[in-house]
């Protein structure tokens, strides 16, 4: 009775062993257990709440060296925005210099004498604004928080000086309404990307590894002269890591909601699939690159020469548009980029199965294709 | 004379390990190729400057006022018009991802401009990527203005009644590479000494020729010394490349000293190969080990050195958890002597501070690596 199935479908058989064992030696090493499950989300949390390209509090030295009552205005509204963080006081230019070079501050203002006096008789009133550029991201926010703070002045004294009785000048308002993500945060783009990037790092590297070290230690021919296909072993092999991944994605998915406030916007069943479809290209790319490597050395290197471009080049951590026009078509080779889009697709935008269809080919067709290329590289080594 | 054993033996130790390392030229390929590698795809990759910003028009009230508004924030350099849609399709758009914002002009804006009474229009902004929505309202808010003060001053201008003049210094054209190139160097050294060393060390472990070696008469701490030095050199190459290939492609200044440069790689390198040391001798085998590199070293110096995200902005409790990541030094270092010309009298606090962590991680890996043998 048990043998009959056995006999029809020896292929399923062979792929449950597989499984059972491949299954049984990762949970029974704690070590790779807590690497592949408690790890990632560790990090999710941590990394969740560290990158933030909300710029604020950047440290300003202020010289005043006029000291009148409409400068000490003018200083005090400028930091009040929350930007700026007041740093110190400095008596000359040269002095708000030296702060920048010693790094005590990253942004000056220098209002000269006279510029109280300019401001009530009419004159141009000149300010001057010292920013350090190290970081542009930084010193375009300090610059541009001076300068939105500086033209708003500019209107409330020219409307002043053109008197109560003249007709006000007209004015253009562009009102900006921010949707998925109306109060701006940071974490809500950055938590959904974190995760795809940690799951790229634990499942291509740990497969690339593990098939170079059981060559290594020569268990892997062991294997080979059993009737065991190879297709059949990579599948077997490769199942406990997309379970791991799909429980990660799903751990990872409970963290994000309940401590980051990102929301489930669209189907899960849409994410669920592209997850499996990712998973299946990264553990794809892990075998390919094992099929090239000899030592765990070598596989982890190759595995890192992938898994960084495919970090950088995805839009995780910036967008895509922004790069140069002759690097954006690369990334249309990087799964990591489509599955970034279908996360944040799903969770933020709400989009569903139609808006997703691009990606999800994309995924469909990497997993496709480097598992296809990672078989028959391996069959044509055991030849 | 003959120099003292000691010598001698920490000799053969880095001989066979460089060896080792020669005999593998897919490693050393790889160790010397993947700096340059992400050194030109950070550089070219990595840009904060958000341009090209996919803008969607619905201009429904095509006057010659409402053609001057589309008009300025298309030539504003930022935004790219992509399409012309009925103010209802723009959520869509969104949506699906092929506009970043959507400019929606009503009808009687131009009556309005003409009247002086406000000319309202409306933004739609894609807010999921805060970074890139920050900087489209900082842009919108400054379109508007400049459109403000070009109508206001229209009839018999006079004087502006401020003017503000701001100053970029050390990064004056806000270059992203310049950011980036001191901070990519602290990571790809990490990755170079920290995980190179914890496999180098783990494979030994892991085959059992460490036992071999603690059979012959080479000492412990010569053995360590000897595996290590060939690593510290490979690291300090790794260093040379790296600014060399920033100076040249990037123009990246260097304006600081040369000498203060290689002292802050060295002590930070130091620091690294101990701690891929105390890797490789708690995890013994090398999946795990560099797991355990990857976590403990890798992302950290990504993520809380400062290399990419400000630590100012972070959250205290994560401040605090940087102050333990050396690379945090080394970036904010390297920055210094790079960029700002810095000299010792600045940059000596994170000297002292990764040679604390050196000397620590050192420490405790020579204390496990004794107990371990006997």
């Amino acid at each position: 009775m048990t043998a009959a199935p056995q006999r029809r479908r020896p292929a399923l058989t062979q792929y449950g062993a597989v499984v059972r064992k491949d299954t049984l030696q990762t949970v029974r090493d704690r070590r790779i257990m807590f690497m592949l499950v408690a790890a990632p989300l560790i990090q999710t949390i941590l990394f969740g709440f560290a990158v933030d390209f909300d710029v604020d509090r950047v440290p300003t030295t202020v010289a005043d060296l006029d000291g009148s009552s409409a400068s000490r205005e003018h200083v005090r509204r400028l930091l009040a925005d929350g930007t700026l963080r007041r740093a110190g006081r400095v008596g000359s230019g040269a002095e708000a210099d030296r702060r920048l070079d010693d790094d005590e501050a990253a942004a000056a203002v220098l209002l000269p004498p006279g510029y109280g006096d300019d401001v009530l008789a009419g004159r141009t009133a000149r300010a001057q604004v010292l920013v350090d550029g190290t970081d542009p991201v930084r010193s375009g926010a300090a610059g541009s928080a001076a300068s939105r703070f500086f033209g708003q002045v500019a209107q409330e004294l020219a409307r002043a000086r053109l008197g109560p009785r003249s007709v006000a000048p007209p004015e253009v308002q562009v009102t900006p309404r921010v949707l998925y993500n109306p109060r701006l945060k940071t974490a809500l783009f950055t938590v959904p990307g974190i995760l795809s990037m940690l799951l790229v790092v634990v499942t291509t590297i740990v497969t690339a590894m593990g098939l170079a070290r059981e060559r290594e230690v020569g268990t892997l021919e062991q294997v080979l002269v059993t009737p065991i296909r190879p297709f059949v072993l990579l599948a077997g092999k490769m199942t406990p890591f997309i379970a791991i991944g799909l429980f990660d994605v799903l751990l990872a998915l409970a963290a994000m909601t309940w401590i980051f406030d990102v929301p489930v916007r669209g189907p899960l069943p849409a994410l669920a699939l592209g997850t499996l479809l990712y998973l299946c290209s990264t553990l794809g790319v892990g075998l390919l690159i094992s099929t090239v490597s000899s030592t765990q050395q070598q596989s982890f290197l190759g595995g890192f020469l992938f898994v960084l471009p495919a970090t950088l080049l995805s839009g995780v951590m910036t967008p895509v548009s922004s790069m140069p026009t002759w690097l954006q078509p690369i990334t249309w080779l990087n799964p990591l980029r489509f599955f970034a889009d279908l996360v944040r697709g799903v969770l933020l935008r709400g989009a569903g199965f139609g808006d997703l269809a691009l990606d999800l080919a994309a995924l469909a067709l990497f997993g496709a294709a480097t598992l296809g290329l990672a078989t028959v590289r391996f069959r044509r080594q055991l030849g | 004379m003959s120099p003292p054993r000691f010598l001698v033996r920490v000799w053969a130790m880095s001989a066979k390990e460089t060896l080792h390392i020669r005999r593998d030229p897919r490693t050393l390929y790889l160790a010397f190729v993947m700096p340059v590698v992400m050194l030109l795809l950070f550089g070219y990759g990595v840009s904060f400057d958000v341009d090209r910003i996919p803008l969607a028009i619905a201009d429904r009230d095509r006057s010659e006022a409402s053609r001057a508004l589309v008009d300025a924030f298309v030539r504003a350099g930022e935004f790219e018009r992509v399409r012309d849609v009925a103010p209802d399709d723009g959520e869509r758009l969104l949506r699906d991802g092929r506009a970043m914002a959507v400019l929606v002009v009503r009808p009687g804006y131009g009556r309005d401009v003409l009247r002086g009474e406000p000319g309202r229009a409306e933004l739609l902004v894609d807010g999921a990527d805060a970074t890139t929505a920050n900087q489209v309202l900082q842009k919108a808010d400054a379109i508007a203005r400049a459109a403000t003060l070009r109508l206001g001053t229209r009839p018999g201008s006079a004087a502006p009644t401020l003017e503000v003049r701001t100053w970029t210094r050390y990064n004056p054209e806000a270059r992203s590479a310049v950011f980036i190139v001191p901070g990519l160097t602290a990571y790809l050294m990490a990755i170079g000494a920290v995980l190179l060393t914890a496999l180098a060390l783990a494979g030994e472990f892991e085959r059992g020729s460490m036992e071999q070696l603690f059979a012959s008469p080479v000492g412990r701490f010569e053995i360590i010394l000897g595996k290590l030095l060939p690593y510290l050199a490979l690291g300090l190459l790794q260093l040379l490349l790296v600014v060399t290939a920033g100076a040249t492609v990037f123009a990246v200044p260097i304006r600081g000293s040369l000498l203060l440069l290689f002292a802050l790689g060295l002590t930070f390198l130091i620091g690294m190969l101990g701690q891929g040391l105390l890797i490789s001798v708690i995890a013994k085998n090398q999946l795990v080990a560099t797991q355990a590199g990857a976590l403990s070293s890798l992302l950290p110096s990504l993520i809380l050195s400062g290399m990419l995200f400000p630590v100012e902005n972070m959250p205290r409790f994560l401040r605090l958890v940087s102050t333990l990541v050396p690379a945090r030094y080394l970036v904010h270092g390297l920055r210094g002597v790079l960029l700002k010309g810095s000299g010792f009298g600045l940059v000596w606090p994170d000297l002292v501070a990764m040679a604390l962590f050196a000397v620590a991680v050192l420490l405790a890996a020579v204390a496990r690596f004794q107990r371990r043998v006997a």
